[in-house]
């Protein structure tokens, strides 16, 4: 791998201050699962890295107010198995704990997580594969490529590489906002409105600029929290990214549907808050014919490519299965 | 005692496994050591016109970047299905050619693997490229028809009575197609390899199944003696046929070690795995079968296309199998060999006996449809004493007793046999399957070496290669009751050219070949040890040492397979293979085991999980209970990986292999993985050697991918005839 500056971080201001001075090439490294893993493949080539996991105050669980509030240098393995997120909040619980094995959950922080790159294996292999996230004009060999595991939403004749998370897409579903600070202060996003879709800049996977380092995560306290789940389907068991993964959440009135959140994950360029499905189900008695229709929903303009179009079906089934199981909880 | 079963005893090397003693290669961490990488091609085929190592050799720590330009004469050292060493017949970068891509283009080695990473990074190649084939159907492909080739000569083809003409006439028939993919092994352990040179001697440390071929191929390439070699592989950390003859990198990393005059470990990284050794090629397996309408099965057809490289014929041996099934009234195999621009294949655990059992037992299972028979029942109808292909006798087979036994432990006889008929609570379709599978009992020569101390320490040294499979417990185990003497005063030294031949351990026939020889060594033994002790001492090898006032007592024996010539022994000591059996005059024999197969498929998204298995296995006697039990809960799973996971994917425009890491090879994790309850009929079989062992590696693997795949079809009513089966396959 390329030689590179290492340096740690004392304080969020002198982190962010080390990456905005170290210019374009200068990279946050937190629990270093996805960064070290790109640089070995050298995909990744940073001239320096700027470790912020000694930061103080960033590895909180704080579950005492109106919001959740997770640190960014919270590990997941720790929120996966923080009691009340796995009583009240199981779409969070299941999305940390459904991801990765139980070793990178130990190393992995919640902000680094939100910000993993994609597993395209154009993207991650290198030469000879065209990639134009990787190296930008190239194109994009997945178009007519195996793309069995590519994206069917978000999508662009640039980009299919899907996002690979699991967390996002709870947090997507239950509206959180993250905390992120930058070489101009403080300020507050939706996560909804942290990941861009590829375009024709597909290089450009956040709304994040250069020296924004994420400090929180904060979920609204809701009603919807206790009837959640985070439904993740894929190839095994454990260990594998999603073919296709819905997180949604329920308030019900006895049978009705009184409020609820759909965002599907492994089906798209970005998490995938699916906002029609969820209007379908508002004030309608959840039986699977109705979860299936907002599975279809969800999956609406979904455009398949050689190998993935079972996984428009997929998907649909997902949520359909996913509502099914939030309703148990309600 | 020796017509007593083995008691179950932890494995001898379970310890320093858990404590993370450095036994492997990759552990290795020497002073003075360098560390290697390789800059590999980016294209499919064609040749290097350029390469650029100026960049490379600007890295800070980089001792030696070796091209084909620099690297001087090294000397072809064959394939070792063609009276060679090597995986394959070519050797990467000894000249600009390119066969495939991944194929090395050049060694650095460094001060550090980062150096050599990024240096490797920065070699800049240019290519000439020419058209490719990749893929059984491709355009380009050449497809050759065994037979009319030399392999024929060791590779009989299999033709029994008129097979074509038995089918035409027969009253109920069986004709489809079966599809294996490409696979590869990744054993945990990543291939590699310590080079040091001593003067002109030099020590290899690798973890390998064949250290003598290690060896020899080592010696040919670079014209050295073969005694100025040593070869060391106390450990593999699995091996499952990737490592079972010289591989692409062991040669330059010795050349390398004697530029630098430091001693250099190259770790092939987990890509690399995919490209620099053997993988299971992709099949096509057409079965025709036709019965009477009794069930009787009266033809039998198999016809296999099998994928080989541009360089060298990967024999294929599909058809030896899938013919000793039943018995067979006629038969006819036919094995075609398909050239594609890929390193070339080779035996992934149960190489031909996976695809070919998993071919004929799905349409074994299809036929039972047809007659509206039960499978278990059809069967045990078409069991046999007699080998079908030669008409020999069968040494021992115990399939009707693993069916029966199989069924009764499984619960069989509540099965309803009509698809999609079972269900579960939860609204998942339950199927129930079942299949046969078999391996060829095969033998090799072994040469033991045994000691007895006045301490009370044995150590006996044999030809045989651990890669997790037992062998060492096993060896300790019979040595430990041979000469009654406790089992942890037993010390085992194997995978080590010093001690003793190092014949290649795969074929499942590393028990059977070692355990006899170690045996002999201990009769050998209590022969000397009665000698010594004339003067009426009697008790343990120590104590009659001691009376005796000596220190220590020392035999050697060799043994080889029934029926081979003392020929065998030269082949042997120059590593080369030295195969007995299955058929040995007047018997043959074969290994056996029936697998017994529950799968749940959910009702919506089609998850595919396999909850129980039952197999029992026919493998004579049971040398180490605890290692053999674990042998085949291991074959389950990779019959699971096969059946449900598995396949290593080929984008035909770029050559190679593209998911080439464990998250995207999808290998079966803990949580894929049931009940796995195994049973053994643990009867000797004494005609095939003295300790009455026959092989269970490989064998446990066989037909489990076709019992999950007749289970699908109860469960679901759809045949998938091309593995792995996936959720797209059921939605």
């Amino acid at each position: 791998m390329q030689p590179f500056t290492y340096t740690r971080a004392e304080t969020t201001a002198d982190a962010v201050h080390a990456v905005v001075a170290g210019g374009p090439g200068t990279r946050f490294l937190a629990g270093g699962t996805t960064l070290y893993d790109l640089m070995k493949l050298n995909v990744e080539r940073p001239s320096k890295v700027v470790d912020v996991t000694a930061l103080d105050g960033l590895d909180e669980i704080d579950t005492g107010g109106a919001e959740l509030v997770f640190g960014a240098l919270a590990r997941m393995s720790d929120v996966a198995a923080h009691p009340l997120i796995v009583a009240e909040y199981p779409a969070l619980s299941e999305s940390l704990w459904r991801a990765a094995s139980q070793q990178l959950r130990n190393m992995a922080t919640l902000g680094g997580n939100l910000l993993q790159r994609t597993r395209c294996a154009y993207f991650r292999g290198g030469e000879p594969f065209a990639c134009n996230k990787r190296k930008p004009g190239s194109g994009c060999a997945a178009q007519e490529g195996i793309n069995r595991g590519h994206a069917l939403l978000g999508g662009s004749d640039a980009c299919i590489a899907v996002y690979p998370g699991d967390f996002a897409i709870a947090l997507v579903a239950l509206d959180a906002q993250i905390e992120v600070l930058g070489p101009n202060g403080e300020r507050t996003l939706r996560v909804e409105d942290l990941h861009r879709e590829p375009g024709q800049t597909p290089e450009i996977e956040t709304t994040l600029g250069h020296g924004e380092l994420i400090l929180r995560i904060r979920v609204p306290k809701s009603p919807l929290g206790r009837a959640s789940t985070y439904h993740k389907i894929r190839d095994r068991e454990s260990y594998a990214f999603a073919l296709a993964s819905a997180a949604v959440a329920l308030d019900m009135e006895g049978d009705t549907v009184r409020a609820a959140r759909v965002a599907i994950g492994g089906l798209a360029t970005r998490p995938w808050r699916a906002r029609m499905a969820e209007q379908s189900l508002i004030g309608k008695t959840l039986t699977p014919q109705i979860a299936r229709e907002a599975g279809d929903l969800a999956l609406q303009g979904a455009k398949p490519g050689r190998d993935n179009e079972f996984r428009i079906e997929l998907g649909a089934r997902t949520v359909a299965d996913a509502l099914m199981i939030a309703r148990q909880r309600a | 005692m020796s017509e007593m079963p083995f008691p179950d005893t932890p494995r001898v090397d379970a310890y320093d496994k858990v404590c993370g003693k450095p036994i492997f290669a990759a552990d290795d961490a020497r002073s003075g050591l360098l560390h290697a990488a390789f800059a590999v091609s980016t294209v499919a085929k064609g040749h290097i016109t350029s390469l650029d190592t100026t960049a490379a050799l600007t890295v800070r720590g980089v001792r030696l970047v070796l091209t084909h330009e620099n690297i001087g004469e090294v000397k072809p050292r064959g394939f070792i299905m063609g009276g060679g060493y090597g995986f394959q017949s070519f050797q990467p970068m000894l000249s600009p050619a390119i066969a495939y891509r991944g194929q090395p283009i050049a060694l650095v080695a460094a001060d550090t693997l980062e150096a050599a990473m990024e240096a490797a990074s920065r070699i800049e190649a240019t290519y000439e490229q020419q058209p490719f084939s990749v893929t059984l159907d491709a355009e380009g492909t050449e497809t050759i028809n065994q037979a009319d080739t030399p392999l024929k000569n060791f590779i009989p083809e299999i033709v029994v009575g008129d097979a074509e003409q038995a089918f035409a006439t027969a009253s109920v028939k069986i004709d489809e197609v079966y599809n294996c993919p490409v696979q590869h092994q990744n054993p945990i352990e990543l291939i590699a390899t310590v080079a040091a040179w001593d003067g002109d001697r030099l020590r290899i440390h690798e973890g390998t199944q064949n250290a003598e071929a290690i060896r020899h191929g080592v010696a040919t390439a670079l014209g050295l003696a073969p005694e100025k070699i040593e070869v060391i592989s106390s450990f593999a950390g699995g091996g499952f046929g990737q490592k079972n003859s010289l591989q692409t990198q062991t040669v330059l990393v010795a050349i390398a070690a004697r530029r630098t005059g430091q001693p250099v470990k190259l770790v092939v990284p987990r890509t690399g795995v995919f490209h620099d050794a053997s993988f299971r090629p992709a099949t096509r397996h057409r079965v025709r079968l036709g019965a009477d309408k009794a069930g009787k099965i009266v033809a039998g057809v198999h016809e296999i296309d099998a994928q080989t490289s541009r360089h060298d014929l990967f024999p294929g041996e599909y058809a030896a199998t899938s013919s000793r099934l039943y018995g067979f009234a006629s038969f006819r195999g036919v094995e075609r060999l398909v050239r594609t621009d890929v390193q070339t294949p080779g035996y992934m655990r149960a190489p031909f006996e996976h695809p070919a059992c998993y071919a004929m037992e799905s349409a074994i299972d299809e036929l039972a449809y047809a007659l509206g028979q039960d499978p278990v029942e059809l069967r045990l109808a078409n069991d046999t004493s007699v080998d079908s292909p030669t008409g020999l006798p069968l040494s021992s087979r115990h399939v009707a007793a693993c069916l029966r036994r199989g069924a009764e432990r499984f619960g069989w006889a509540q099965r309803s046999m009509a698809p999609q008929s079972m269900h579960g609570e939860d609204g998942s379709q339950i199927g129930w399957g079942v299949a046969l599978g078999a391996y060829p009992g095969i033998m090799v020569p072994a040469i033991a070496h045994l000691k007895v101390a006045d301490d009370g320490n044995v150590t006996i040294s044999v030809g045989g290669h651990e890669m997790g499979q037992g062998i060492r417990t096993a060896l300790a185990n019979a040595v430990s009751r041979k000469l009654d003497v406790p089992l942890e005063k037993v010390s085992v030294v194997i995978g080590d050219t010093r001690v003793a031949p190092q014949h290649l351990t795969a074929g499942s026939w590393g028990t059977a070949s070692a355990i006899p020889a170690a045996e002999d060594a201990c009769d050998a033994m209590l022969k000397a040890l009665a000698d010594l002790s004339r003067t009426g001492v009697r008790g343990s090898p120590a104590e009659i040492l001691k009376a005796a006032g000596r220190q220590s007592l020392e035999v050697e024996v060799q043994r080889k397979a029934p029926g081979q010539p003392d020929a065998i022994f030269e082949r042997l000591r120059a590593g080369l293979p030295s195969i007995g059996g299955p058929v040995y005059g007047s018997y043959v024999t074969f290994s056996y085991i029936a697998h017994f197969v529950e799968v749940r498929v959910e009702p919506g998204t089609r998850r595919i999980r396999v909850p129980r298995v039952v197999s029992v296995a026919d493998c004579g006697r049971v040398i180490s209970p605890r290692t053999a039990a674990s042998q085949v809960r291991g074959g389950v799973v990779w019959g699971i990986g096969a059946a449900l996971r598995e396949a290593s994917e080929v984008d035909a425009r770029y050559g190679g292999f593209l998911n080439a890491d464990l998250a995207e090879y999808v290998l079966p994790v803990n949580a894929d993985i049931g009940s796995i309850d195994v049973e053994f009929i643990d009867e000797p079989d004494k005609t095939f050697n003295s300790a009455g062992a026959k092989g269970l590696g490989e064998v446990a693997m066989t037909g489990a991918a076709a019992a999950i795949a007749n289970a699908v079809f109860h469960a679901t009513g759809r045949r998938v005839r091309n593995l792995p089966i996936r959720i797209e396959h059921l939605l």
